[in-house]
């Protein structure tokens, strides 16, 4: 099963390996040592946080404004971990540490993809293990490529472009009908017009908006 | 442009106990208690509501060189890039297109 979840798991590094390359090198050209870098990315390992973070670090933004928009990007894993729990309710506390760590958006939904294959919820952590540790060599090593290579890149290739570009290719998969459309088109206007906010707070105000109008859109669905 | 070390390390110290407090707390409650249909699907507007609110001003705001686009050739080349995706659904099309596209704007 463990390694049914590795091989499960290689289709999905076509993803990875360019969202890891954006991520080393956008870490080699905002001048992160090689310590930060790495560092960074084993400590907190979820991308989408680590890109927007070293961004607005960059504008230098307050560590509050840069860790709270870090983490409500995060907030999603919650999502992801309460669709997991079940597996790991008989798992040794070093299991669910592991588990927890490696949780990403594609160990997420390869175990989903995979959800019924299972006979026991161990073969299910099995599975989930096996893709993780694939999961984990493939973007930490091309998180090193980009480190490494990032440095040959000329600046006329306006790297730093493939940040919004990375979120555009992550956010539109999940706009699964017209309400996360109208969710993502608000969040983008607003945005915009909140920019003048002190403290970047404009892009947490304009989230948060967001939010409220998808549960607003939604009301009422589960009414039992 | 230098970001200084101790204010890097502070924001990822901050990053990861908080993201992996994200990640662990239902997975080490999960005998505990059960989480209802409505809060999970409040939670599955997030990517719509801050990848979206991170990309705008970005681009929007972004002071660029091509006159015939006032500067924004970077939102121009997004628009087309999310069409491509929307297409493609492949991360690396979509920055390839891109970067390519804004690189040939841009040079020419």
């Amino acid at each position: 099963m463990f390694f049914r979840g590795f091989k499960a798991m290689i289709p999905i590094t076509t993803g990875i390996i360019p969202f890891g390359l954006v991520m080393g090198s956008v870490a080699q050209h905002a001048a992160l040592s090689t310590g930060q870098a790495l560092g960074m990315n084993f400590i907190v390992f979820a991308g989408a946080s680590q890109l927007a973070a070293i961004d607005l670090m960059l504008q230098h933004a307050s560590s509050a404004v840069v860790i709270a928009t870090g983490l409500i990007i995060n907030l999603r894993f919650m999502l992801y971990s309460a669709a997991f729990s079940p597996f790991t309710q008989k798992a040794s506390f070093l299991t669910k540490i592991i588990c927890s760590y490696s949780l990403t958006d594609q160990t997420y939904a390869v175990l989903k993809a995979n959800e019924d294959h299972f006979k026991t919820k161990n073969e299910a952590l099995r599975f989930y293990l096996g893709s993780a540790v694939c999961m984990m060599l493939i973007w930490h090593s091309s998180v090193v490529l980009g480190f490494i290579f990032g440095n040959f890149m000329p600046p006329s290739l306006s790297l730093d472009y493939a940040i919004p570009l990375s979120f555009v290719a992550l956010v539109l998969p999940t706009l699964k009908n017209r309400n996360y459309f109208y969710v993502a088109a608000a969040a983008s206007i607003l945005s915009v017009l909140l920019k003048p906010l002190p403290y970047n707070l404009g892009l947490l105000c304009a989230a948060l908006i967001a939010m409220a109008i998808g549960t607003f859109l939604t009301r009422g669905r589960y009414a039992d | 442009m230098r970001i200084e070390s101790l204010y890097f390390w502070q924001i990822v110290a901050g990053l990861s106990v908080g993201t992996f407090f994200i990640r662990s707390f239902l997975i080490f409650l999960s005998s505990h208690i059960r989480i209802n249909n409505r809060s999970k699907e409040i939670l599955t507007f997030i990517p719509a509501a801050i990848l979206p609110a991170l990309i705008a001003p970005l681009v929007f705001f972004h002071k660029g060189q091509v006159e015939a686009l006032h500067g924004k050739e970077r939102l121009f080349v997004l628009i087309l890039a999310t069409g491509v995706s929307y297409f493609a659904k492949n991360m690396l099309i979509t920055i390839g297109f891109g970067l390519t596209l804004l690189y040939f704007i841009t040079q020419s």
